[in-house]
């Protein structure tokens, strides 16, 4: 229940506080977990049911929205698991040690006291034992002596004299003489006849002597009480008459020698009963025989003694008895060895209790006035026995049993055992008892279990401890793998959270760009205004149609900062759609050149002639990617050139071009293992398609890239110096966004190493080449001799250009100035003073020496000479002379000029004086180069034709017409009207290697043939500048031109569905206003509805049409319903705009029928047009409705229709 | 007469850059202007009573869906789609600020957010007040140039 509520006060702790919170919680959660680490065990016991929910696999099942709390609890857990473990072990040890020892102790104590028991039983045993023997001893000696007796006193039946009385008592004496000292342990043996006389042997121990007593014969008579009476008055006649008898008889004492029985000395006279206890008639009354304990005078012990009748032969009367005594010293003796090797006391009692013998030392009788008398075993002077003794009193009182085991008898402050026996003996019972102190048996065995719990305890801390150390270092790495699991966690987190402004980023980035796009737009249609104004100029035109250009590329580029976001949530889709992708490229580069020009920077074009014109692609994309690094490296770029390479390769001849084209991609080696592995791919995934590897190089003369940085600029953000911005502006968004699109259209792009200053990008995509392309359009210039002077102050532009030119088969020469090109001119032209001029000829390289030469023998060159304006001294008025002085060759030579955005109209102006028409704005590139020859070709082929008309007049250059081959020639001049006609009518007769390509006709500015026939005239020259205008009006504004044209709809019809009045009544207008006829309806079922109804009335309609064939129009034909189009707003009520087209295409399903519809959305994202697409709308356009875009949309898809149908029709 | 209708001129086109500068309006009115020949004289005043209208039914519409609740279960796609509608129809004559209160509406729409639907209602209560009240000086200043015998000036915005 604790432990509940602990983990979930944990676990409902918020889970986003600031890092220094979670800090603090973390360092507060250590100290807990160490401070609860040798905490009680209470605490263990409650945290154990929350650490198993938690080792349950929770942590897997955890979500990582919990992360900080399930960090903090993971803590916690890992405290909890230890401290488990630890109580575990503790009590697993406790356990183990408690069972060892009480085992251990236990079966030892057992066994030990059965084998004490077994001691004890025996050491009381064996005294009594000895007790028993010496009983049976004197017992067997009473006997023999009385046996003897009988047998002495039959054989003197009746004495019956004095004599024989003495002869009788001789007798006697003898033969107890011998069986005493056969006893040896006998105390003494005595007869005592009935007469009252008395004979004794007798042993002190004390002196070892032994003595006869007798009594003196005299006073005894032979003749005493009758025998018979005897039986009669057995006890009180001899009792008395003994004691009477004694009373008067002298006794005497003599000492014998104790082995031979000699006497030694005199006998004394003792007084009777003072040395012995002579057994009397009084001991055996019932004639049997009796045993007493006495003592003696002489004895420190208690004496035993038994007595026994003496029968005469009838065995009818006691005739005398005979006692004999023995010490119990022997007895005590025995027990006191025993008790010396075991300890311990032992001591006998009869049965009133009465010592008789014990193991000690202490003296077993008490010194009264009468003499030494027996002494009670709890009066003995010996502590442990009077202990013992009292302690068995106490405890069984005065019925005790016969077998008394007491094994805790605690007598005074130690503990004893206590075992007593009862020995039954005929009239002589003995009580046996063994004191022996605990100590002395399990002494060893306590000191042992102690001992043995010591160390068992001290072990079991000791693995105690050693166990915690244990697993305090074991868990330690499940407690590091939580931290690492937290840490994760916590990183996952951070991600979570850095994803998350990333993506605010792109959120803003996408806000941004819309925000931007309104005035764009605003700066579009101004241009668009313009535009269609009449009063410009053909430069002001061209100016404002680069401004409009450029516009539409920032606008463009606005809209893929908004696709960016959608790049990487990887919801870009890119569009697959045919283009020219030379011309994206140059009028990219053209694009940048002013820019470039601005910064004395030169833009090159430098595109491979094998480079495919039509590809498959994002088209939009692809200038995004190329203006993003053409931008980025005019940024770095002070002076000299940017350099746009392209080239391509073939993925199906990839290895072949790799070998051949080694040098260029050497630096390329992964990337080339890269591609082959996409190639693999590929070739798998798309072996109908034609797949290509276009590669480019963009090569700047900049302050260059840290090669360090050269992974880390294609991030987000990142700049390689982080003063760029300061210095340069920009986001650091550009390549970010480049290696995006790259990757996305199945490229890579790489910073490469270059020799010298600046930066190459190189990268490469694969693109599809649509198979019906006519893929190189290459004229072929190399059969017209033509002669190309490049006087271009852009080195690397001219030595790119003359590379190509040459590599076509034309002889070029460069120069670089301006005295160069004069030195040339002269040398090529004036061929007289060419021999003459040697100070000149010493300028001129040997190289270029032999360039000359080697067009000297050019039959018929036709010289064209390219021309930069700057060569020109602009600065001064110089440049008009220098223009006069060219011109003088115009009549040999053909010249282009390369003007700069900014050049001034004056020099325009005079330039289109002189006659100079062809004029191109810088850069030069292939398209522009190939155009300008093919002008010049083509007034060349007018001048021949001329020449040839009228052969009469003999021009200086009739003489070289005839070489050109006539088929040549056709195909070659023919424009490009009759080019496309050709083309559409199918005519295959034409060489597509040989045609120029059409759009390359449009690159020049203003051109018009040098006028060197004077009968063409003006109005030919100014029909020629009209074509160019016109020309150069629809590539440079096609949308422009439409908007002129204001009755662009005239004839279609379109059905408007749009549920905002607002909107609706906007949208009519706008479309009347262009001379469409409009019908509204509200709502997608509406439209549904009207279309129906209208199909079937021009069901209807056709029928009609069919019958008046006069009165077809186009319109009938175009479409069987009414409506050219739908223009279908997508979020209408009651159906909307998708809805409303899947019912349309549904109904279409069967019929040949397929009415454009075109959505109208104010969404802008083209998932949305990917929606619309997909429900099989034709096109789409945002709100608010762009005329002019709306406009070409509909013209392209009702045209479409239309020209099918007259194909249809025809 | 010639220097009254110049000043009046003068006027409009101060206004009308003005209406434009502060935000009102859009390139998308210039385009609903052009539309406006003598086919259709009326064309611009006809299209903004219709949104006008179309205002004023809308803003009801919200005001309803969102007031009768009180907040708890108001229904926000009835609510979004209206502001949808008003979105597109202001974007399409240009009036800038609706827009674009429109667009945070919407915002607030999606999210869900009570406090800020009513908000932006009001405030769109009250811009496409004001905006009429714009305009209709706009309309009065072109009648007065008209009574005075001048022609409205095109007015180009940059």
């Amino acid at each position: 229940m604790r432990g509940d509520s602990f983990s979930v006060s944990i676990e409902s702790l918020p889970d986003s506080p600031s890092s220094s919170r979670k800090k603090k919680k973390k360092k507060i959660s250590k100290v807990f977990d160490k401070m609860t680490q040798w905490v009680t065990p209470w605490r263990s016991k409650s945290d154990l049911p929350r650490e198993r929910r938690i080792l349950r696999g929770d942590v897997e099942q955890e979500e990582f929205q919990y992360a900080s709390s399930h960090c903090l609890s993971s803590y916690y857990s890992v405290f909890v698991v230890r401290l488990a473990i630890m109580v575990m072990l503790a009590i697993l040890i406790g356990l183990l040690t408690i069972l060892t020892w009480h085992f251990t102790r236990i079966y030892t104590k057992q066994s030990l006291q059965t084998l004490a028991y077994g001691l004890r039983y025996e050491l009381l045993q064996r005294p009594i034992l000895r007790m028993w023997s010496v009983l049976n001893t004197t017992s067997e000696l009473t006997t023999a002596q009385v046996k003897l007796s009988e047998y002495v006193i039959r054989k003197y039946d009746k004495p019956t004299t004095q004599e024989e009385l003495v002869e009788m008592y001789q007798a006697m004496k003898d033969v107890t003489w011998a069986l005493f000292t056969s006893a040896k342990a006998l105390n003494a043996i005595t007869i005592k006849y009935r007469n009252g006389f008395v004979q004794a042997f007798h042993r002190d121990p004390a002196s070892s002597s032994t003595y006869y007593i007798f009594s003196d014969l005299k006073n005894y008579s032979i003749s005493g009480t009758r025998p018979e009476d005897v039986s009669m008055t057995l006890g009180h006649g001899w009792h008395n008459h003994t004691i009477h008898g004694n009373m008067s008889a002298i006794w005497y004492q003599q000492q014998l020698d104790p082995i031979t029985g000699a006497r030694l000395g005199k006998p004394l006279q003792i007084p009777p009963d003072d040395l012995i206890n002579i057994a009397g008639i009084s001991q055996v009354p019932d004639g049997e025989a009796s045993w007493h304990v006495t003592v003696s005078k002489y004895m420190d012990s208690p004496l035993l003694s038994a007595a026994l009748p003496v029968f005469d032969a009838s065995n009818k009367s006691i005739v005398a008895v005979v006692g004999v005594t023995t010490a119990l010293y022997s007895v005590g003796q025995l027990m006191r060895d025993l008790v010396e090797v075991h300890g311990g006391h032992i001591y006998l009692t009869s049965q009133e209790g009465y010592l008789l013998a014990t193991s000690t030392n202490g003296p077993l009788l008490t010194n009264t006035s009468k003499g030494p008398k027996l002494m009670k075993a709890i009066d003995s002077e010996e502590w442990a026995i009077k202990a013992g003794a009292q302690w068995l009193e106490k405890t069984y009182g005065r019925n005790r049993p016969h077998e008394i085991h007491a094994e805790n008898a605690k007598l005074g402050d130690q503990q004893y055992y206590i075992d007593s026996f009862y020995l039954n003996l005929k009239r002589l019972p003995i009580v046996g008892v063994v004191i022996i102190p605990r100590k002395f048996i399990m002494g060893k065995v306590d000191e042992r279990a102690f001992k043995t719990l010591v160390i068992l305890i001290s072990a079991s801390v000791c693995i105690f401890i050693i166990g915690c150390v244990c697993i305090l270092i074991l868990t330690n790495g499940v407690s590091k793998e939580m931290k690492l699991r937290a840490e994760l966690i916590r990183q996952l987190d951070a991600r979570r959270r850095a994803e998350a402004s990333s993506n605010y980023k792109s959120q803003f980035l996408a806000n941004m760009s819309h925000e931007l796009r309104t005035p764009m737009a605003a700066v579009i249609g101004l241009l668009d205004i313009l535009i269609s104004d009449d009063c410009l100029s053909n430069e002001q035109y061209a100016t404002v149609t680069q401004i409009r250009k450029c516009s539409t590329a920032l606008l463009r580029l606005l809209n893929n900062i908004l696709d960016l976001s959608k790049v990487e949530s990887g919801k870009l889709v890119l569009e697959e759609a045919e283009f020219d992708l030379g011309r994206e490229l140059e009028g990219l580069v053209d694009m940048f050149s002013v820019q470039c020009i601005n910064h004395n920077v030169e833009t090159v074009l430098d595109l491979s002639d094998d480079m495919p014109t039509l590809v498959r692609g994002d088209s939009a994309r692809l200038v995004q990617i190329f203006a993003n690094l053409i931008s980025n490296s005019i940024k770095f770029t002070t002076t000299g050139h940017i350099i746009l390479r392209g080239w391509c390769e073939n993925l199906n001849s990839l290895h072949d071009e790799m070998s051949l084209t080694g040098d260029r991609k050497k630096p390329w080696a992964p990337i080339k293992t890269k591609l082959v592995h996409h190639r693999n791919h590929s070739q798998k995934s798309c072996k109908n398609e034609n797949k290509m590897v276009l590669w480019f190089e963009v090569d700047d003369t900049g302050c260059g890239i840290d090669p360090s940085k050269w992974d880390s600029v294609f991030e987000s953000f990142e700049q390689a110096d982080p003063s760029t911005t300061r210095t340069h502006g920009g986001t650091g968004l550009g390549l970010c966004i480049v290696r995006n699109l790259v990757n996305k259209m199945g490229g890579d792009i790489k910073v490469v190493q270059k020799n010298g200053l600046g930066t190459i990008m190189r990268l490469y995509l694969i693109l599809t080449i649509p198979d019906n392309a006519d893929q190189i359009c290459q004229p072929d210039f190399s059969k017209y001799g033509l002669v190309v002077l490049l006087s271009m102050s852009g080195s690397t532009a001219r030595m790119i250009q003359s590379k190509w030119l040459r590599k076509h088969g034309i002889a070029t020469v460069e120069a670089s100035d301006w005295n160069e090109l004069t030195q040339i001119i002269r040398d090529l032209f004036e061929t007289g003073s060419r021999e003459n001029s040697f100070d000149s000829q010493h300028n001129i390289a040997e190289s270029l020496r032999a360039e000359l030469s080697n067009i000297q023998e050019i039959k018929n060159p036709v010289f064209v000479i390219v021309v930069d304006i700057g060569i020109l001294d602009l600065t001064t008025d110089i440049w008009k002379e220098q223009l006069n002085y060219l011109d003088r060759f115009s009549s040999k030579a053909k010249f282009a000029w390369l003007l700069k955005h900014d050049t001034s109209n004056t020099v325009k102006t005079e330039l289109r004086r002189k006659g100079h028409v062809m004029m191109v704005n810088k850069p030069l590139y292939k398209a522009k180069m190939i155009q300008i020859l093919e002008a010049v070709i083509k007034n060349r082929k007018r001048s021949l034709s001329n020449t040839m008309s009228n052969r009469g007049n003999g021009s200086d250059e009739s003489h070289d017409c005839l070489e050109i081959d006539p088929t040549q020639y056709d195909t070659c001049s023919s424009d490009d009207s009759s080019e496309t006609s050709s083309e559409k009518q199918g005519d295959k007769s034409v060489k597509p290697s040989t045609l120029p390509s059409p759009v390359l006709k449009n690159y020049l500015l203003d051109i018009a043939k040098s006028n060197d026939d004077p009968t063409s005239g003006t109005q030919k020259k100014q029909e020629e500048e009209e074509d160019w205008k016109d020309r150069s009006n629809r590539l440079y504004s096609g949308i422009a031109l439409d908007g002129k044209n204001q009755k662009s709809l005239q004839g279609i019809r379109i059905l408007l569905a749009e549920d905002t009045p607002v909107l609706q009544r906007v949208a009519t207008i706008m479309l009347e206003k262009m001379g469409a006829t409009v019908t509204a309806v509200w709502d997608g079922q509406q439209a549904v509805d009207a279309l129906n109804y209208k199909s079937i009335s021009a069901q209807d309609s056709i029928q009609e049409y069919k019958l008046s064939e006069q009165e077809t129009t186009q319109s009938g034909f175009q479409n069987s319903s009414f409506y050219d189009l739908i223009l279908m707003d997508c979020q209408m009520p009651k159906m909307d705009g998708y809805e409303a087209t899947k019912a349309i295409r549904r109904a279409e399903i069967g019929t040949e029928l397929h009415i454009p519809i075109v959505a109208l959305t104010a969404h802008a994202m083209s998932s949305d047009e990917a929606k619309c697409l997909e429900v099989g709308m034709d096109a789409y356009l945002t709100k608010p409705i762009d005329r002019k875009l709306m406009v070409s949309t509909i013209l392209s898809l009702t045209t479409k229709s239309s020209t099918l149908l007259t194909s249809f029709s025809a | 007469m010639d220097a009254l209708v110049a000043q009046l001129q003068r006027q409009f086109r101060d206004y009308t850059v003005s209406l434009y500068q502060l935000g009102f309006l859009d390139d998308q009115f210039t385009e609903l202007k052009k539309l406006q020949d003598d086919d259709s004289p009326e064309f611009v005043a006809e299209v903004l009573s219709l949104f006008f209208e179309d205002c004023v039914k809308l803003i009801g519409n919200m005001a309803r869906a969102l007031d009768q609740t009180g907040g708890s279960t108001v229904d926000f796609s009835l609510v979004g789609s209206s502001v949808h509608q008003l979105k597109g129809s202001s974007s399409s004559v240009g009036a800038k600020r609706v827009k674009g209160l429109c667009v945070t509406f919407k915002e607030y729409c999606e999210a869900q957010n009570y406090e800020g639907c009513v908000r932006c209602l009001q405030q769109v209560d009250i811009e496409y007040k004001t905006l009429k009240t714009k305009l209709q000086d706009m309309f009065n200043l072109e009648k007065q140039i008209i009574q005075a015998g001048g022609k409205v000036p095109q007015v180009s915005i940059n």
